[in-house]
């Protein structure tokens, strides 16, 4: 039980530093890009409190939406922020790797309003179930 | 009288000696019993340690080997806002319908072709796409 509990402890640090790990890399690929003019808006990604229905066996209790905004540079239209999402969704080892890390929900916002998408993110991914017992 | 006050004074010196012996005695066992339990201890714990050492499940594995893949962060970002329209020029300018006559390129065009819907979202497959197409079908961009 004691070994049960410290090893839960363990993955719990572990899971918040690899979740930070993700956004920080998200962010510093995105500055870069903004700044060597391959995207013409600067992308921001960071933790938001998600989608209680959207639930899966890996979810986090709180924060568990990944969400993307729009900041300086040209305002995206809707078919803009829906294309972001489908390009982040079609790649199938950063979907896994977010469902792993207890994010269930994708949002892609604009910089203007709250105006955004978002999805669910064990719809992309085949996860298998689990025995919980085990 | 006094020879029973003497066998007395006797036995108590005898009795005295006695257990000065044992505590002597005592004393010795005293670091094999602890070294004994000392032992005992270290036993226990390996065997413990082997006994709760923590099965990995299937969502453990599950997760680590997801934990294990790179992510290029850097084609998520160009594929974004560059895929589209690198999309479009490839479908248009790969497309089987435009080798009718020759057989073998319009083979290799449809393969093309499929590869390139598949990864209409991915900038960086689009692009090995593309070099392929002018090697292959000696297609001008």
């Amino acid at each position: 039980m004691f070994e049960n509990t410290w090893n839960n402890i363990i993955d719990w640090f572990r899971d918040r530093s690899e979740r930070a790990k993700l956004v920080r890399s998200f962010n510093d690929s995105a500055k870069n890009s903004f700044v060597g003019g391959i995207a013409p808006t600067l992308l921001k990604a960071s933790i938001s409190k998600g989608e209680s229905s959207y639930k899966h066996q890996f979810s986090n209790w709180l924060n568990s939406g990944y969400r993307i905004q729009a900041f300086t540079g040209r305002v995206l239209t809707k078919n803009e922020l829906i294309h972001i999402g489908t390009v982040i969704l079609d790649d199938s080892v950063l979907v896994r790797r977010l469902i792993v890390l207890g994010f269930d929900t994708l949002e892609i916002h604009g910089d203007a309003g709250t105006y955004g998408c978002r999805w669910q993110l064990k719809d992309y991914i085949p996860l298998p179930k689990f025995n919980e017992n085990e | 009288m006094k020879m029973n006050d003497t066998l007395i004074q006797d036995s108590i010196k005898v009795a005295g000696k006695a257990i000065t012996k044992v505590t002597e005695a005592n004393d010795n066992t005293n670091w094999w019993m602890w070294l004994a339990i000392v032992e005992l201890g270290v036993i226990a714990y390996l065997i413990l340690k082997e006994k709760l050492k923590s099965k990995v499940t299937a969502k453990q594995q599950f997760k680590s080997e997801s934990l294990k893949q790179d992510i290029d962060f850097n084609n998520i970002i160009n594929s974004s806002f560059n895929s589209i329209k690198l999309y479009d020029e490839l479908k248009v300018k790969c497309h089987p319908d435009r080798f009718p006559t020759d057989r073998e390129k319009n083979i290799i065009a449809e393969n093309l072709f499929q590869e390139i819907s598949k990864n209409k979202t991915n900038v960086k497959r689009l692009l090995e796409l593309k070099e392929e197409a002018i090697q292959k079908l000696n297609i001008n961009f």
